[in-house]
């Protein structure tokens, strides 16, 4: 659906390329997810995607065709979800769907009303936008991005600012959007949503990918395939997950003392993610 | 066009909230009030003023464009602020109708506003080719106005800044009037110079065709030029 070869791109103003090289490929009916430390050019690859920037040098193609020849009918085909709430805040929300919907045509546009419901807005949906709190309008960003039916979709951040309850929902209607085959591209400096929702992931560091794999196989490859038992006593031990039950050693272990806890060594996506590019998500 | 009806009826809603917004509606009526009875009263009461009537006359000619060049211009900045500006980058609409639905209301209303102002000025008679095609090229100060000061204004704070600025270019030709000779037309290079030495020439009963003919021509040239630099950074 998009291929994305050896981008690279650089604001005007800017002394280097903030972009330098990437390639990805995201495929129909998949969540593809860029994670990242803030800076790493997340919103910035997606912006030239959505083409806000053409100024670029590589290749982006999406359908088989080269963002530069795609005219107004990509925007029909794909839903942005921006990084931060952008709404006429003396309109209400239902005004200012209304008025970016105009702009489509007519046949696929989702009902408004079932919209705001889908997100807890209905009550709202009346009120002028500047009396929504910032999870409230990036909720309202939410299914400004969707309104349409696009095919395709960018998330940038879509649960930042958000409560867990209204995270979590969000990503389930991420998830939806998938089973109806809709292709998304996600940017997220959580692991954990990383984790939950895409099918795979791109590490992004100063404008480069690292590894782009699937969480578990990212996991998996860099965690230990053993176990960690911890006894009331303060005593810790490994053990290797490969016949644990014929394991002498790990019978005769959990049996000198009460188990506090046991749980694997695999790693967390983020452990993965500092040991592959020596940095930490959080900075 | 039904999308651009619809933006220029946003607009609209847009104005009606904002109380910085829509109390530069009573800006014209302040003018006409003006040109009804303050004007014709002072001029009867101090003959000295008399030469100075078509100056006062092209000076409410040009703030009639001031109302919307204000409202269109923060309009437009505040969309900018609001990052509201790149969700237009993001849609199917092709950025000449976007220009369109932005400026089409502002236009043709200030064009409205100067028609009645010549209608009721109590001076001159003129006639109505002279007060539509007036009209029509003062009015092209809005678009004009609220580009320039979008290209240049990051924010409403800057926004309001150069509005000052502006306002006050816009009647820096008023100046050659005061200049001799050949020398006023070096304030040729203000485009609203232009509307005023259409005003003048129609107030003495000369053609003012080629001082329209050249500011819709300079108008159109500045326009287009700072559409194009407008539309690349708006989105952003
Ligand atoms: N308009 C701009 N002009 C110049 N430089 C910019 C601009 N926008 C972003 N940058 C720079 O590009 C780099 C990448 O920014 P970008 O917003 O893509 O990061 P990000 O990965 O999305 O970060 P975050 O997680 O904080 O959203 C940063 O170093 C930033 O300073
Ligand atoms: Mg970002």
């Amino acid at each position: 659906m998009i291929q994305v070869k050896n981008l690279v791109f650089q604001y005007p103003k800017n002394d280097g390329p903030t972009l330098k090289g990437l390639s990805f490929e995201i495929d129909k009916g998949e969540i593809f997810g860029f994670l990242g430390p803030s800076g790493a050019g997340k919103s910035t690859a997606q912006k030239v995607l959505y083409k806000i920037y053409y100024d670029y040098q590589g290749s982006v193609r999406v359908d088989g065709k080269s963002l530069h020849d795609w005219d107004k009918h990509y925007f029909e085909k794909i839903g942005v979800g921006f990084e931060l709430p952008n709404h006429y805040l003396k309109l209400t929300g239902r005004e200012n769907l209304d008025l970016f919907a105009t702009f489509y045509p007519n046949g696929k546009k989702r009902n408004v009303d079932a919209l705001f419901e889908m997100v807890d807005l209905e009550s709202d949906i009346d009120k002028a936008v500047e009396t929504y709190s910032k999870g409230m309008k990036m909720r309202l960003n939410f299914i400004r991005a969707i309104q349409h039916d696009p095919d395709i979709l960018f998330f940038d951040e879509p649960t930042t600012g958000l409560d867990p309850v209204n995270a979590h929902k969000i990503k389930q209607h991420i998830l939806n959007l998938k089973a109806k085959g809709k292709t998304i591209f996600v940017t997220t400096h959580s692991m954990e949503t990383a984790d939950q929702i895409c099918d795979r992931v791109s590490f992004i560091v100063d404008g480069e990918l690292v590894v782009t794999d699937t969480p578990k196989n990212l996991k998996s490859k860099h965690g230990k395939k053993a176990v960690k038992i911890e006894l009331a006593n303060e005593q810790s031990k490994e053990f290797p997950l490969k016949s644990l039950g014929e394991n002498a050693d790990f019978l005769s272990f959990i049996k000198q003392g009460e188990v506090r806890r046991i749980h694997t060594l695999e790693a967390s996506l983020e452990e993965v993610f500092i040991q592959v590019t020596g940095k930490s998500l959080k900075s | 066009m039904q999308k651009i009806i619809k933006l220029a009826f946003i607009d609209f809603k847009l104005i009606f909230r904002d109380p910085s917004l829509y109390t530069f509606l009573f800006l014209p009526t302040l003018l006409f009030a003006l040109i009804i009875w303050v004007v014709p009263y002072l001029v009867g009461k101090y003959d000295f003023l008399e030469p100075y009537v078509p100056l006062m006359l092209i000076v409410c000619v040009v703030e009639n464009t001031q109302m919307f060049s204000f409202i269109s211009s923060m309009v437009l900045v505040d969309e900018k602020e609001s990052n509201v500006a790149t969700v237009y980058g993001i849609v199917p609409f092709k950025e000449r109708q976007y220009l369109v639905s932005r400026f089409l209301f502002p236009y043709f209303f200030t064009v409205l506003l100067n028609i009645i102002l010549f209608v009721v000025q109590p001076f001159y008679h003129f006639d109505w080719m002279n007060i539509l095609s007036i009209s029509l090229l003062a009015a092209l100060v809005v678009p004009l106005y609220a580009l320039t000061l979008n290209i240049i204004a990051k924010n409403r704070m800057e926004g309001l800044i150069y509005v000052k600025a502006l306002n006050i270019v816009v009647l820096i030709p008023l100046v050659a009037f005061f200049v001799p000779g050949e020398w006023s037309h070096l304030f040729g290079v203000f485009p609203t110079y232009w509307i005023f030495k259409s005003v003048e020439n129609v107030t003495q009963g000369i053609s003012a065709g080629l001082m329209l003919g050249i500011g819709f021509a300079f108008f159109a040239g500045l326009i287009w030029f700072t559409s194009r630099s407008f539309l690349r950074r708006h989105f952003m």
